[in-house]
């Protein structure tokens, strides 16, 4: 017994601090370092944050190189994809084109106006710059979402900077160094986002589940029954963690056992991810502006305001023209739908004609079908000695008496 | 068969074959998941410091492992010191059943690899959930160990070749 203990604690002392001919240190030292570097990375350090970017710099930068074979093959698999949906891709884009130019100008208006309602109520404004970067490792752990992009506090990048992919939201910046930074995406467990369910106008937060889907949870009690299937889920603003009105994505309500769960179709597809933007904001007080550079920006903004209206405009002509050029083939339409009608007009009287002289005709023939049977028994007689009867050939008592069979009606 | 009669620069560079295999596989984090399978991922640096710690292979260096474990938690995003800490601990645990194994059994080694890789992922989740407050997936563990375990198999067989090149 004290010999089997005597050969584990022999095992583990030799496991701990035995080294063989090449190893510099013992498991021991390095365990003991590796608890030592947990707790000094977590330290907040002037010397270890430093370190931490240097030790950050030098790993992406490695990561990018060693990832270009992988990468390689990955875009290769993507592209092959990609070629394969491109045309009916193309076609549905196409469609998705002509929709958002006719959303882009009411758009603008939009937040032009928000913009010098703002101004008026002497809020600050908020002028942002987005900064294009590229994405150099987006080597996703199983556990941990997150990306690694080429820009970082040299280019005005700040903790919390928002990122994007087009105009859609895809997460947030959670360190920085010097020309690198993390961004942690919306999927990752540890993303909170407040958001705002539209058209319904419901505060809610979306979650990362891990997968390419967020989960919506904190919804306000009995709110939830009002939400429809594809409403559109936009950030709030609040906390100002993210800015307000960025596109997240679609919701999608899941009935699992007779209880309901909201999901939300993130736009941006974070697997496809290439390239993104960083948008640096600029918070400026309106009151302390000074004039020169208020009355450049409200210039900027009135040329702005302009080049919208002046747009709009060109919108309006190119559709009054359309519409006259409709009104035009409206009433040429209407012309020869009346030259038509007049045509129709005179071929029924012409046909009503020949219905009325075959009318006429028709009454002729009974009444001289009947003159020569009853004929003899309406015509005057001038016999001798006899009372003179009858009516004069002719005459209308003679016709109504033939008409009548020979019986004379008095009147 | 690969073999090297000369002690050239190839010769070097094979028998540094895995440490820089581990470098390699810590920056690029590869899983092979290109069809975007939910869940699926395997821990290729902890097959690889489990099959050649416990052979004691003479060019694995504990300080390069070391140094791996913190690279690996800068791309990853982790807490420095993290993974060091996990690759310490595979080590130690190879190294103590270097010792206490007279007849090395392929049996005894995969079981007793799951058996290590439980304790480590296991410390790994108990540490980033209690002490640095993460949000973690603890299927995603589960499924990650499944197939980490899974997949020993097929790369000591590779590993096998490897020194048996290295050998010849």
């Amino acid at each position: 017994m004290a010999s089997s203990r005597d050969d584990f604690v022999i095992a583990i002392r030799s496991a701990f601090l035995k080294k063989s001919t090449k190893q510099k240190f013992s498991l021991l030292t390095l365990v003991f370092t590796s608890i030592f570097v947990i707790v000094l990375s977590n330290l907040d350090l002037k010397v270890v944050r430093y370190l931490k970017i240097g030790i950050n710099e030098l790993v992406y930068r490695s990561s990018f190189v060693v990832s270009i074979p992988e990468n390689f093959i990955k875009d290769t698999f993507i592209e092959v994809s990609d070629y394969t949906t491109f045309f009916n891709d193309y076609k549905k884009k196409r469609i998705e084109l002509a929709e958002l130019k006719s959303d882009y100008v009411s758009n603008e208006i939009i937040q032009n106006e928000n913009k010098e309602l703002k101004e008026l109520i002497n809020d600050y404004v908020l002028t942002s710059d987005k900064i294009f970067a590229r994405i150099i490792v987006d080597h996703e752990s199983p556990f941990l979402k997150s990306i690694i992009i080429n820009k970082g506090s040299k280019d005005g990048i700040k903790i919390g900077t928002n990122i994007y992919d087009q105009s859609y939201l895809v997460g947030r910046v959670i360190e920085i160094n010097y020309k690198t930074s993390r961004v942690l995406l919306l999927s990752d467990l540890n993303s909170n986002v407040p958001v705002t369910i539209a058209p319904q106008n419901i505060q809610a937060i979306v979650t990362g589940t891990g997968d390419n889907y967020g989960q919506i949870k904190y919804i306000k009690d009995g709110l939830s029954e009002e939400i429809d299937q594809d409403s559109i889920v936009y950030t709030s603003g609040t906390g100002a963690i993210f800015k307000s009105g960025i596109p997240v994505g679609k919701l999608k309500i899941i009935d699992e056992n007779s209880s309901l769960k909201f999901s939300v179709n993130f736009y941006s597809d974070f697997s496809q991810l290439k390239y993104v933007f960083a948008e640096v904001i600029n918070i400026s007080e309106n009151l302390d502006l000074n004039t020169s550079e208020s009355n450049n920006e409200n210039s900027k903004t009135e040329r702005a305001k302009l080049q919208i209206l002046e747009n709009e405009l060109e919108i309006i002509e190119e559709t009054n023209s359309k519409f006259l050029e409709e009104n035009i083939n409206l009433k040429n339409e209407i012309n020869n739908l009346n030259i038509k009608l007049l045509m129709l007009d005179d071929e029924l009287s012409s046909k009503n004609t020949t219905i009325n002289q075959f009318n006429i005709d028709k009454k002729e023939l009974e009444f001289l079908k009947l003159n020569l049977e009853f004929g003899h028994k309406c015509r005057k007689s001038r016999k001798l000695f006899q009372k003179t009867t009858g009516f004069d050939p002719g005459s209308v008592e003679y016709k109504k008496c033939v008409l009548n069979k020979g019986i004379v009606i008095n009147d | 068969m690969i073999s090297f009669k000369s002690k050239g620069f190839f010769s070097k560079f094979y028998s540094w074959l895995p440490i820089f295999v581990l470098y390699v596989s810590v920056l690029n984090e590869f899983d092979i998941n290109y069809l975007n399978l939910d869940f699926f991922s395997f821990n290729f640096p902890f097959i690889l410091i489990f099959y050649f710690t416990l052979k004691d292979f003479k060019n694995f260096d504990y300080l390069l492992v070391f140094f791996a474990g913190l690279i690996n938690d800068t791309v990853v995003g982790l807490p420095l010191g993290i993974s060091s800490l996990s690759f310490m601990i595979i080590c130690i645990a190879t190294s103590y059943f270097r010792n206490i194994t007279i007849r090395p059994n392929q049996a005894k080694d995969w079981f007793y690899f799951l058996f290590i890789i439980i304790l480590v992922n296991s410390l790994n989740y108990s540490i980033l959930t209690l002490f640095f407050s993460y949000n973690l997936i603890l299927w995603g563990y589960v499924v990650n160990i499944f197939f980490t375990f899974i997949f020993y198999l097929f790369f000591i067989t590779i590993f096998r070749f490897y020194l048996k090149g290295l050998n010849d």
